[in-house]
Order: structure tokens, then sequence, then C-alpha cells
């Protein structure tokens, strides 16, 4: 049995009189990789920001290693350091090259010292190939090479759970396979990350559980083989024969 | 022992400390204006020969201006010199604008107005006016090579562009000329003086005094005198002159008496023997470009020194105004509090930096430096020195305009530079320190290095409260060489240089700071090394 670390019961959340999830409830157990799929607007995106809280909930829980994220008084910038999170348009500091984009978040944040911050640095650089870009500036790297240095600058911070939004998406086709075998990688050493993507065979291989979701709710979730062989919702069926098409 | 030893250099390194810090401030020649007992302080615009002018030295008694290495010499020098020792205090002059002498007077500024003034009416229901020290006629001043260079009388001026000095009474009798066309009054002798000679006016109306030393300055000006008849009318109190104090000054009785002593025939050998010492310009027969040299060289020193009053002004106005706007551009990013007082709080400032924003955005420069420089002394007793007065101003300017460009910098800072710095678990606060005041530092940087040069040419508005930057020591230099053309090329070319030099050196920070476009990987660089 493996250990629940995150628990969203009951997540709701509109933009004025559009109600982007109705009533959501997600488990995430510790080392597990969940994609989650759907069409455009299915509210994938507004559940994974609102998990970091960059989106405020109108309600429901958010339950992080037993307590209630949501309840008054509960340090928010601490959470948020437990949680990594990856951008579609990678948001790396624009002021910062590569190296100082993953070290300042661990000295003004996690208060490291300097030289612990850039020993880490330089290992997450390694690990997704970047080493020899330290001293680049973001405008000077390309959308791939910016999507590894924010996985390296998410993964410095040491968080519990990685969070995906789209890592992809904006990215040309080329580069797609360099993020996504970063991605592979950390599955591979049980890095627990939740993935929202377009990528039907990359969430066929790497997860563990596929979330399809649909005009704001969890529409079916399960093992990739079942989800992408033998959808028991029509919709789902649906979807994929649109997408895989 | 030790104990005091130590207070004692403690004490030292603080005198060195606050000499350094002030050291600029004296350099540039700002002033302290102490107005304790002992001294008299009269003000005057050494621009108004012959009863007042500014020369480089203190030849013929000429007295140093204060906060200046200029001196003042003329009538009204001579006059007040006498006043001084008649009160048994120390002179001290201090040039003024013709418009800033009331003001200067009423809010304690001055002591005492010995500047050629009339004692009119108007005047009087604002101070207090001595005996008569001069009497003089009005004239009129044409160009020697003008239609109008024979008149004999105000009949000859029918249909003649005529002006005078703003708010004296010379302006006042223009319409006594038939079918004359008054032209706008003008703030000063320079100004008008350009416009004559440049056959803009026909004329102006003057006072003999000014008139003989106009033409004597200049050949191409001529004075036209009126017999009693062909003349203007005139009441006493227009064409006599007077010291101005403020009301109920108990100085004045001292003032009176001494005046009473002064007979019209000493007035009349004084007013001949000060004509004589006016600074003649022998460079006037020279092409213009020679001039222009020979006023360079003479004035180096004077124009030097006010090129660095006007950069020091504007660099520190425009350091401090960023910082203004860089404080009040995160003050409104500060998200809005949940604790009700808090909220209360920032709603109240939210208001009042509006406020000044609006209001020193929507109000020009110069009557911002009026109301300020004088207000606060009429307000609070107040007696700002110049050069922080100037400071103030320029920086409170500068701060509401660079509120909004900071404004717009933080706009433009992506919004994912803001997700990206939350979601690693910065506050908002090592957000905007890390994060986004960096980049909003560089976007403003092209709008900062603009205010600076608007700034460099802006400042030329203080000399309307005497602050001595570059405007104003080309007006002293052309009020003294009556040219004009030659004074204020140079002037303009010091500030182009000072404009253009200063958005070339922004320029390159700009560039440095981008870097390059392509990055060299590590692995490269090694090899090459």
């Amino acid at each position: 049995m493996s250990e629940k670390i995150l628990e969203v019961n009951h997540l709701k959340k509109s933009f004025g009189e559009n109600e982007v999830l109705k009533d959501i409830h997600l488990n995430v157990n510790i080392g597990e990789v969940i994609s989650i799929i759907g069409s455009s607007g299915s509210g994938k995106s507004t559940l994974l920001r609102s998990i970091n809280l960059l989106e405020k909930p109108d309600g429901g829980e958010i339950i992080f290693k037993g307590k209630n994220v949501l309840s008054k008084g509960y340090n928010l910038p601490k959470y948020r350091t437990h949680l990594g999170m990856v951008f579609q348009s990678f948001n790396l500091f624009n002021n910062m090259n590569a190296l100082d984009n993953i070290i300042v978040g661990q000295t003004t944040v996690l208060k490291r010292s300097h030289a612990d911050a850039k020993k880490e640095a330089n290992e997450n650089l390694k690990k997704v190939g970047m080493e020899s870009f330290a001293n680049a500036k973001p405008s000077q790297l390309s959308g791939g090479q910016k999507q590894r240095i924010a996985i390296a600058r998410a993964l410095s911070m040491n968080p519990d759970v990685l969070l995906f939004d789209e890592p992809t998406s904006a990215l040309d086709p080329e580069m797609v396979g360099e993020v996504l075998k970063t991605i592979k990688e950390l599955a591979k050493v049980h890095m627990t990350m939740i993935i929202v993507t377009h990528e039907m065979e990359f969430a066929r291989e790497v997860s563990d559980r596929v979330i399809f979701m649909d005009q704001g709710v969890i529409a079916e979730q399960g093992p990739p083989e079942q989800i992408f062989e033998n959808p028991k919702e029509a919709r789902t069926r649906e979807f994929l024969q649109r997408f895989l098409k | 022992m030790r104990l005091v030893k130590k207070k004692i250099t403690i004490a030292v390194l603080l005198m060195m400390l606050s000499s350094i810090f002030l050291f600029p401030l004296s350099v540039f020649g700002a002033e302290k204006e102490d107005m304790a007992n002992g001294e008299f302080i009269v003000g005057m615009e050494a621009a108004y020969p012959p009863f007042n002018w500014t020369q480089s030295d203190d030849s013929n008694g000429a007295v140093l201006i204060q906060g200046s290495n200029q001196y003042a010499n003329g009538y009204d020098v001579a006059v007040a010199k006498d006043l001084a020792k008649t009160l048994d205090k120390k002179l001290v002059i201090v040039k003024t604008a013709w418009d800033g002498l009331l003001p200067a007077l009423t809010s304690g500024k001055i002591d005492a107005i010995v500047a050629g003034m009339s004692p009119t009416d108007e005047r009087k229901e604002q101070i207090d006016f001595s005996n008569n020290y001069y009497t003089s006629n009005l004239v009129m001043m044409v160009r020697s090579d003008g239609d109008f260079a024979s008149a004999k009388s105000i009949d000859d001026f029918t249909g003649a562009k005529i002006t005078a000095q703003l708010g004296t009474f010379h302006y006042t009798v223009i319409p006594q000329i038939p079918e004359v066309q008054q032209q706008q009054a003008m703030q000063n002798f320079s100004a008008m003086r350009v416009a004559l000679e440049s056959a803009i006016i026909d004329g102006y109306v003057t006072e003999r005094p000014e008139g003989v030393t106009a033409q004597k300055a200049n050949s191409h000006f001529k004075m036209v005198e009126f017999s009693q008849d062909g003349g203007f009318q005139t009441s006493e109190e227009d064409t006599a002159i007077a010291v101005g104090v403020r009301k109920g000054d108990p100085n004045l009785a001292a003032i009176n008496e001494y005046l009473n002593n002064f007979s019209v025939d000493e007035q009349n050998a004084l007013m001949d023997k000060e004509i004589g010492f006016q600074p003649m310009s022998d460079d006037e027969h020279q092409a213009w470009y020679r001039q222009i040299a020979a006023i360079a060289m003479e004035n180096a020193d004077l124009f030097i020194r006010g090129a660095g009053m006007t950069l020091f002004i504007s660099l520190i106005g425009t350091i401090v105004g960023t910082l203004i706007g860089l404080l009040i551009g995160v003050f409104r990013t500060i998200p809005e509090s949940e604790n009700k007082f808090l909220a209360f709080i920032y709603r109240i400032i939210s208001f009042l930096v509006t406020a000044y924003i609006e209001i020193f955005r929507g109000t020009p420069m110069i009557v911002q430096a009026m109301v300020l420089y004088y207000g606060t002394a009429l307000a609070f007793g107040l007696n700002l020195d110049r050069t922080i007065a100037a400071l103030l101003i320029v920086s409170i300017n500068t701060g509401a305009y660079m509120s909004e460009i900071v404004r717009g910098g933080i706009f433009s800072v992506d919004i994912g530079q803001f997700e990206a710095a939350q979601a690693i678990g910065m506050t908002h606060r090592q957000t905007m320190i890390k994060v986004v005041l960096p980049q909003v530092i560089r976007n403003i940087l092209p709008a900062t290095g603009n205010e600076f040069v608007i700034n460099i040419k802006d400042t030329s508005v203080l000399s309307v409260i005497s602050v001595s930057e570059l405007f104003f020591q080309g007006s002293t230099v052309s009020q003294q060489n009556f040219m004009y053309f030659q004074t204020f090329a140079i002037i303009c070319v010091i500030y182009f240089v000072l404009t253009f030099t200063i958005t070339r050196i922004l320029r390159f920070v700009e560039t440095k700071l981008d870097g390059p476009d392509a990055y060299v990987p590590i692995s490269n660089q090694m090899q090459v090394e």
C-alpha cells in the first residue's frame, strides 16, 4: 500500500458565470505519476493551478500531508515549496541566467547557503542535460532548453510533488522529445508527478494512472491500459477517437 | 579620558562625513541664508544698469552676491552700502528676479528691496517704502538705424510697436502714444533688448539711466529723450525710486533719516559716477564667432559651474524621482490586505499618492518652484536653501512622472514571472525584489534616461528662484555683455553636449545589460581557452 500525500475534496472553481471545476475528488499517492488529459476548456489546467493555489478555489479542501491548506493561517509560501511547478510558457526569470534561476528560490525561500544551492543546481542541470548552459540568459535559449532549465529549477527545491502544466505545448515538434525524455527519467526514479498533457503516447507510457477530464469533472480515471484501450465512458472514447485520428 | 577622546574622534568623524555630504552643495554655490542679526539682506535683480548690475570682480566697490562668485554694483549697491552702514549691519546682496522681489521681501528672505523700484500704490498695499533716493525721467529706446531714431516727442511714435517691462508703470503709459501697437509686456530688460535688436518691437519705454547704459553698451541702440511737453505724463510717485521694506519695519525711520540728507545734487553725482563704472564689452566690433570665443573664454568658469549645477540637480532629481516612482509603483502592487484596518490605511495612502501624481503632473514646474520656495517661507517660516529647494522640486516632480512610468514597467513584466516566483514559494516582497523590480528597472531605463534629459533642460526654469544653474549663468553673462545671441549660442551648445552625452551613455548601458543574443555553451568556451 502506498502512502497518500495529497487529497482533493469537493474542489470548486468558477470564473464569473463559468463553472470550471465542479466538485473534484482526487487522491495522489507518493511515487505515483498521474496524467490529466481532456479537451481544451475541460478544466485540467485550472485543477492543476488550484492545487498549488495559483487560482484560489471557491470551495472544497486540499489536504497535504494531513493538513487542509485552505484553512486559515496555513503557511502558503511554505506549502508551495513542496510542490514544484513547470509551466507551459517556461516562465524562467528573465533577469537571471540559467544557474541563478535555479539558485534564487533555494537561497531566498529555503534559506540555503549560496554554495549549497549552487551544488544542488549543478546536479540538476546535469540531470536535465543542460550543464553547459549554466551562464546562458533565457533569451539565448531555445524553448526545449528553457523548459529543461525550468524542470531543474523545480527539482532543486526538492519538492514532494511536481506539477506539469502542458510542458510541451509551446514547443516546436523537434524539441518535444528532449523534454519528455527528461520527465520519463524522473518517472523512473518514482518522482510524484501530476502532468497535464496532450501527448497521448507519452501519457500512456509514463503514467501509473490517467485522468480524463470533461466539462469540469473527472469523467473517468484508471490505469493507462484501461483508458486508452478499453475506456468505459462514451465521452472518453469519443475524445480519444478524435485525438488519435 | 579615553571616553572623551573617543567622543571627540566621533565628532570629528561626523563633521568630516557631513562636510563630504555637503561638499557638492558648497561647490555648486549653495548658500546658507542666515538671517541672524547684523545682516542687512538686500534684494535686487543685479541686471538693471546703472541701478544694479553684475560684474565678475570687486572693482569700484562692488559687493559679493550671496551664493555666487560674482559681484553686484551700481547706484542701488552704493545706496545699500550706505544704508547698511547707517544701520550698523553687514550688507548682504541677494540676486532676485524682478517678479520675485516682493514675495522675497514679504516672506522674509530679504530685508529690503533696493532695486530701482518705484513706490506705487499697488506695491504700497503689500510693503512700505522709504523716502525717494532717486527720481528719473521716462525715455524710449529705439534702434539707432531705425525709423524712430530721430523722434522728438511721443507723437512721433504713432503706430509703433512699443512695449515695456512687466509690472512697471513704464508699461501703463504706453497708451498715451497715438494709435500705438502696444505689445505684450516683457519679463526683463534682456528680453526687450533682444526684441528691439531683432526688430520684433520698435522701441521700449524705460528710464533715463537704463537708457544711457543700453546706448553706451550697444551701438545699435539709441535713447530718445523727450522735452517736458512732448514726453509721457507721469506722476511723481512713479518716477521716484525708493527702498522697499516689510510693513512696520523698525529700520524705516533710520533709513529715511539717512535719505533726507541725501540731496538731489548728490544723487545725480552718484548716478553719473555709477554710469561710468558700468562694465562695457570691448568685443562689440569683432566678428560674431570671435565674440562667441571671447565670451566662452572669459566666462568658462561660470559656464562650467552652471553646467555642473544643472547636472547635479537633474541627476539627483532623476535618481530620487526614480526611487519615489519605484516606491509608489511597488506600493500599488501590494495585494489588498484582509485586515480591515490595514486595508483602510492602504486606501488613504493610495488616495494621497494619486493626488500627488495628479497635482505634480498637472502643474508647471516653474509654478511649483515659486509656490514651494516662497510658500514654505510664508506659511511655515521655513527658509529653504535655494539648492535644496531646487533638488526638492525636481525630485518630487520627476517622482510623479516616474511612478506612472514604473506602473507601466511593472505592467509589462509577464504575469508568468509573478506566477513562477509564487509557485517556487516566494512571498510578494521576495517576488518584487528578486524577480520583478530588476526587470522593471530594465524596462524603465529608456524612459528614465528620457526624464534625465528633460530634467537637464527643465532645470532652466529654476532661474525664477535664482538657482545658479546653466540658464541663469547665461542670463547673467548676457546681461553684462548685451550679446544675447552669442552668449546663448554657447549655452545652447553646452546643453546639447550634456544631453547628447547622457543619451549615448544610457544607450551603452542598455546594450551592456542586454548582453549578446547568442550563447556559447561552456564546453565550447573552455576549448577556446
